[in-house]
């Protein structure tokens, strides 16, 4: 019969939530950083070793936060590091799901295209990235390239295995009141990819925050991975910092936007993905 | 020149095989099946399993081709699917993505109808399946025989001049499925559609039919042709009726032998 289905509201405010429980557990690693690098510094070991060329409290990467962002540096390595994640995501998608949509329908394109795919896909973009700066030197178009690579392999596959997978009976059914093959691509096919493509892309954004690191370490002008880079080299440990947390929570956040855009899109593949993991419980 | 006929359907020396990799020669399905089916009739094909029944009514349909024979719905050949057939595939085949009365216009929509049309002419279809009330309910938030339910008023909605039904409540539970066989009778009162409806159950078959259709093992023929002279309407009781059991043993007793020979020729082929 009909299962209600229960909305969780937007926001609960209970201590015992799994949101505040996060929360809380993000907190108390921060206090216990700060306790430990205040620790050090009593002991004067930090001057001895010289620990502070290494080690930060979290409130000094608060401070050099700060510095970074009053100089201006901090702005525009965040702009470039955006704008390559930015063209080379979408570059990955645009190239990654019409040619993983293509493989999986045109038989003979999968033959000829599948040992590239796999070849390149093989390859530690790491390897890559360097050769890659060589070829076009510095700036934003290489290092879009070094995401290009990391993001698309992800989206391809899961596209051609998306479409692999299309249910065959749905298929029929519309070629059963005379659709056409335009008809069964849109009503079908397309529709019943989507929650396969939309994992694909997560994956991606993944990869893709991966590849503007590695892409900027072989050598940009600006960026967080150069950023990175510079003030490890110079032994400041602060600005690195920053830029690990940036970079995190930039991760972190186009994760959940993917998320998001797959329950606007979809919504009904968590109910079926829900039933599924209901259903191996049981057995 | 034209046919001229009194049948809905005329199925004329339908031949079908298949290629195998597992076997050396083509796998003949069945040779030379011809029958006729009247307006309004309610026909139905059983036999041994995997004698090839949905097959037969996927060729019907025209979403698989044949190798000879022909198929006459109206007086005109069948070449191709479209919605002068209805076809009510067996599992759930709705579209997951869809509320209940988006996947009733889906026949509609393929057409060019609007959709605003469409779904007002939807309406009328899901109260004759007795969905009122669920229009705006996705798939995965009805039982089995709901779904089935939607799949009959998406087969009905574009007027189809035959309904062609593929074991639609093989996967309902025995109480479930006999509410359906009640409420297919009541629809197909109502809408006097010509239906071929295959099923492996041959009490559902005698129930529910003017005709039953026997076909016999691989390569399948056609065994016999049981009529059913049972008075309409039928209540559920009536499959404990004395008629309606001797009807049901003679099918069985058809079938059996069938059966039999099959499990004979798939011990040779090696298949069990």
């Amino acid at each position: 019969m009909i299962t209600a289905v229960k909305k969780a509201p937007l926001l609960r405010l209970s201590w015992r939530s799994p949101q505040a429980s996060g929360a809380l557990s993000v907190l108390a690693g921060i206090a216990l950083w700060q306790l430990v690098y205040d620790g050090l510094a009593r002991t004067g070991y930090l001057q001895v070793y010289a620990i502070d060329h290494f080690f930060v409290s979290p409130w000094q990467v608060v401070e050099s936060f700060a510095e970074l962002y009053r100089s201006g540096e901090l702005v525009r390595n965040c702009y470039f590091s955006f704008l390559e994640f930015l063209y080379g995501f979408l570059l990955s998608v645009v190239v990654g799901v019409p040619v993983g949509f293509l493989m999986a329908t045109q038989e003979k394109l999968n033959n000829f295209l599948d040992p590239w795919v796999s070849c390149i896909y093989a390859t530690p973009r790491v390897a890559l990235a360097p050769i890659v700066v060589v070829w076009f030197g510095l700036g934003i178009f290489p290092t879009s390239l070094v995401v290009f690579l990391g993001a698309v392999f992800p989206i391809l596959l899961n596209t051609y295995t998306g479409i692999k997978s299309v249910r065959r009976n749905l298929i029929d059914v519309v070629r059963a009141f005379g659709g056409s093959r335009r008809q069964i691509f849109l009503k079908v096919m397309i529709p019943d990819a989507t929650p396969a493509i939309i994992a694909g892309m997560r994956l991606g954004v993944g990869r893709a925050v991966i590849g503007v690191v590695v892409g900027e370490l072989f050598g940009a002008e600006a960026g967080l991975g150069s950023m990175v880079y510079l003030y490890s080299q110079r032994f400041q440990p602060g600005p690195v910092f920053v830029g690990i947390v940036i970079l995190v929570v930039f991760g972190i956040l186009t994760f959940v936007a993917v998320e998001k855009l797959q329950r606007w899109l979809s919504p009904w593949y968590a109910y079926q993905l829900q039933r599924k993991v209901q259903g191996m419980e049981m057995e | 020149m034209t046919i001229v006929s009194a049948s809905k359907l005329v199925v004329q020396n339908l031949r079908k095989s298949f290629h195998s990799q597992r076997s050396v020669g083509p796998i003949q399905v069945f040779d030379d099946i011809s029958f006729e089916v009247h307006p309004s009739e309610f026909i139905s094909l059983v036999g041994p399993s995997g004698c090839g029944k949905t097959t037969f009514l996927r060729i019907l349909d025209g979403l698989i081709p044949r190798d000879g024979g022909t198929i006459l719905l109206d007086g005109a050949a069948v070449i191709k699917p479209g919605p002068d057939k209805g076809f009510v595939f067996q599992d759930s085949s709705l579209l997951l993505w869809r509320t209940v009365i988006d996947n009733v216009i889906l026949g509609l929509e393929l057409q060019g109808v609007s959709k605003r049309e469409a779904r007002l002419k939807a309406e009328q279809y899901i109260a004759l399946v007795g969905l009122r009330g669920f229009e705006q309910h996705y798939p995965h938030e009805l039982s089995g025989g709901m779904q089935q339910r939607v799949n009959l008023a998406r087969a009905l909605i574009v007027d189809p001049q035959i309904l062609l039904m593929d074991e639609p409540f093989a996967s309902l539970d025995a109480q479930t499925r006999e509410i359906m066989q009640a409420e297919l009778l009541k629809m197909w009162r109502q809408t006097q559609k010509t239906v071929i409806f295959v099923t492996h159950q041959i009490e559902e078959a005698i129930y529910l039919s003017d005709r039953v259709v026997v076909f016999s093992a691989r390569p399948a023929k056609i065994r016999e042709i049981v009529n059913v002279n049972l008075a309409r309407p039928r209540a559920l009781a009536i499959k404990r009726s004395r008629e309606f059991l001797d009807l049901a043993d003679r099918v069985w007793s058809l079938i059996e032998d069938e059966v039999l020979k099959s499990m004979g020729r798939e011990k040779e082929e090696g298949i069990l």
